[in-house]
């Protein structure tokens, strides 16, 4: 097979794969074989470089599995509320890109569910990029997002002073979505959350791309050490309510413990919905 | 927080469908427990008849102001009172086939509380009482039924009698003691008319003319008492004063002058002469012979005195003797006077003490007479009543005065009443849906939890405040397709076994 054919085959693949929205100022929709180019356009400078790294993408019955929005199912409530949610976040960082802490009010509430769909919804949008930090070290949930298993994480960045941050960015199967998991799990005390190492993390990610949203999936609110330590690295915290779980008190209690100047919103979960059955 | 209607109702569909299993298990739950309830629900026939009571208004008019019309009130009451009885009830739980099982006195008296509850007595306008007795057997119904009725109207008949010969009776014993009464007073007052005839005849003005007449004759008598009295005093103290007799005291009178003579010439010679002077010596003897003079005469006049004779020298003195005449008479009148007084007095208390009688006669004629008067009223007010009170038994005693008639007889009741089974299962249905709604809705009111975005949105003024709705997985969906089916055909198989079972008891199996 020549190179010319493999470029096409690998084309195809991701026209098929890859799951694109269309944006304000992509007048033409990608078709097929031109998908890479319409990228390219989009954003000349970043994208062609992050899709070098695209392991093969997930489809759209993994991604139903995993709990992930898809761009197709835009008349899905879910689906909207995220975009909607996306857009807010935008406008409140008037353009620029943003480090959003996603905590909850209690354990279980879904705060894992919104950050990694949130970070989705951003990766909709051809010209913005997601990444997402899995902190929440006693529960993680982002390495199932992973095809590879026992990739290097946050612990291990922590731990071995020679490890490159790229190393520990790992692509999930979505485009323009990357991960950082908590690594191997074993027990790693919270403080590295204040160390030098982990502003330094926070500040490379942060500039390395202009348009990269990065969504930091936190331990629930009663870890709070935890999260005052983590919102200080974050622009804007979100935090997430679980539907017939939490209370009026847990709430304020949380929102109480939040910098104003942070606390961007609420997250009500969970809402039950009598969904379409055919 | 107050929710407008469609918020809630919004809430109550999400959460219905959020707890879906809980909903059904409940409506599941509460169908069977009707369905049983339904099962083991006694069923009653219950069995009614009127009776027309029919009071004679005879009676009304003899008895006019002596005894009240009974109202539909009474007579329901009076109703029950009879019918509740002892008497009755004992017949009752016999004829009913209650006894069959020999109960104990104690659930003897458990049966007659429950006959009691079952049996419901009321007044239909104002003389008919219905009795409406329910029973799980429809032949015990029909039959108690008619026998509270006989029974009632019998012994309702019976007490009637017993009751007007009662008040005869009464009135009878009555008119006897105040005949007795009436008898004692005109005894009483025959006695007192004889005894006191004297005073009877007198008048009250006469007697007080009398004791004033008497009064003053009494208090004249009393002056002329102490006049003579004074009179008396005076007469006493001048015959005192007065000597009975003069000569005896001239003889002496004159010695003494002779012996005062004497001594004066006896002092003159003593001035002149001693004491051995033959004058003196001289003058003192014939002074010595004198009083030795006065002293015999003194002795002579004792003696004669004494002896009673009487004395030639002495002289009765006219002024003592008038003196003493004078008061002799003064005395006898004295005399007189006491004796008319005394008996004056005796005739004013006699004339007082028989006014006093008169008064004491006159209270008491009084008395007596009222008594008399008011006894023969009542006399006659009871006589005219007993003579009612027999027509009344009498009227009672032919069965003239109460009539009953049987308005509509009591009938075999066919089908049962109150609470049928289908009334259970159609309840069961609409409870299943009530009460999980009910408590799904005090679920949302009471629970602290958040159930409502829009609560959220209300309560925090934050730059987002988002709800996200679930997010189906096809393999969710796929799974919840099953559920809703299973959740469906297992409310759908509750109806239709209820149904059922309706069906089956219907045509008599169950």
């Amino acid at each position: 097979m020549s190179k010319i054919e493999k470029a096409l085959s690998r084309a195809r693949e991701a026209e098929r794969d890859t799951q694109v929205v269309p944006v304000a100022g992509a007048s033409v929709a990608p078709t097929p074989g031109t998908a890479m180019v319409a990228n390219r356009v989009t954003s000349p400078e970043t994208i062609p470089h992050m899709a070098e790294n695209e392991v093969r993408l997930l489809g759209p019955s993994d991604l139903a599995q995993l709990g992930i929005i898809q761009p197709r199912h835009s008349e899905d409530p879910a689906v909207q509320v995220f975009r909607e949610l996306r857009t807010k976040i935008i406008e409140q960082s008037q353009g620029r890109n943003a480090v959003i802490l996603v905590t909850a009010v209690s354990t279980g509430c879904g705060a894992s569910f919104v950050a990694q769909n949130l970070a989705a919804a951003f990766a909709f949008d051809v010209g913005k990029t997601a990444l997402l930090i899995d902190c929440n070290l006693s529960n993680p949930s982002v390495h199932r997002l992973l095809a590879k298993a026992g990739a290097p994480g946050l612990t291990e960045y922590f731990e071995k002073p020679d490890l490159e941050i790229k190393e520990i960015i790992q692509p999930v199967g979505i485009a323009r979505y990357r991960a950082i998991t908590t690594g191997k799990r074993y027990e790693v005390p919270e403080e590295h959350f204040s160390s030098g190492k982990m502003r330094r993390l926070m500040e490379t990610v942060r500039q390395r791309y202009s348009e990269r949203f990065i969504i930091m999936d936190g331990p629930p609110m009663s870890k709070i050490a935890d999260i005052r330590t983590l919102s200080e690295q974050a622009d804007y915290v979100l935090v997430v309510a679980h539907y017939a779980r939490s209370t009026n008190a847990q709430i304020t209690k949380c929102l109480n413990a939040i910098s104003d100047k942070k606390l961007l919103g609420i997250i009500f979960n969970e809402e039950p919905r009598i969904p379409r059955i055919r | 927080m107050q929710l407008a209607p469609e918020q809630v109702a919004r809430a109550l569909v999400n959460e219905t469908f959020h707890s879906r299993r809980l909903v059904v298990g409940i409506f599941v739950v509460v169908n069977a427990a009707m369905v049983a309830a339904g099962l083991v629900w006694p069923k009653s026939y219950t069995a009614s008849t009127s009776i027309l009571v029919d009071e004679r208004t005879i009676i009304q008019p003899l008895m006019q102001g002596a005894a009240v019309a009974t109202d539909a009130l009474d007579r329901s009451r009076n109703a029950r009172e009879v019918i509740f009885g002892r008497k009755i009830m004992d017949i009752v739980l016999e004829y009913g086939g209650w006894l069959k099982a020999s109960p104990s006195v104690e659930e003897r008296e458990l049966i007659i509380e429950e006959i009691k509850k079952r049996t419901i007595i009321s007044t239909v306008g104002k003389n008919i009482l219905r009795i409406e007795y329910r029973d799980v057997e429809p032949e015990r119904a029909f039959r108690v039924t008619e026998k509270f009725a006989e029974l009632y109207m019998q012994e309702s008949i019976a007490a009637k009698a017993a009751e007007s010969k009662a008040a005869f009776d009464f009135i009878e014993k009555q008119t006897q003691d105040y005949q007795d009464k009436l008898t004692r007073t005109e005894e009483e007052l025959k006695e007192l008319r004889s005894a006191t005839l004297d005073v009877s005849a007198s008048k009250e003005g006469d007697v007080i003319t009398r004791v004033n007449d008497l009064r003053k004759r009494v208090e004249a008598t009393q002056q002329e008492l102490r006049e003579a009295e004074v009179v008396e005093a005076s007469l006493e103290r001048q015959a005192s004063g007065e000597a009975e007799t003069t000569t005896e005291n001239l003889r002496e009178g004159q010695y003494r002058t002779r012996i005062a003579e004497l001594e004066s010439k006896l002092d003159t010679l003593r001035l002149s002469y001693h004491d051995t002077h033959p004058d003196i010596i001289q003058v003192k003897q014939q002074i010595q012979a004198l009083t030795d003079s006065i002293n015999s005469e003194r002795t002579r006049r004792e003696q004669t005195k004494r002896s009673g004779r009487r004395d030639e020298s002495v002289v009765a003195n006219p002024v003592y003797q008038q003196l003493r005449r004078e008061q002799s008479q003064n005395q006898s009148q004295i005399e007189a006077l006491t004796a008319r007084l005394a008996d004056l007095q005796r005739q004013l208390q006699d004339e007082i003490s028989r006014g006093k009688r008169m008064h004491s006669g006159d209270a008491r004629l009084a008395e007596l007479t009222r008594d008399y008067q008011t006894n023969r009223d009542i006399y006659q007010d009871l006589l005219r009543r007993r003579e009612n009170a027999r027509v009344s038994m009498n009227m009672d005693r032919e069965h003239q005065g109460l009539t009953f008639k049987i308005q509509e007889p009591a009938t075999l009741p066919l089908a049962p009443t109150g609470f049928r089974f289908l009334h259970f299962v159609l309840g069961g249905i609409l409870l299943g849906v009530l009460i999980p709604l009910g408590l799904l809705l005090a679920r949302l009111q009471f629970d602290p939890r958040i159930r409502m975005g829009s609560e959220i949105a209300a309560a925090y003024n934050l730059p987002i405040v988002t709800v996200v709705p679930h997010l189906w997985s096809p393999t969710e969906l796929k799974s919840l397709r099953r559920e809703l089916a299973l959740l469906t055909l297992i409310m759908v198989a509750t109806i239709a076994a209820s149904a059922a079972l309706s069906a089956l008891r219907l045509i008599k199996v169950l």
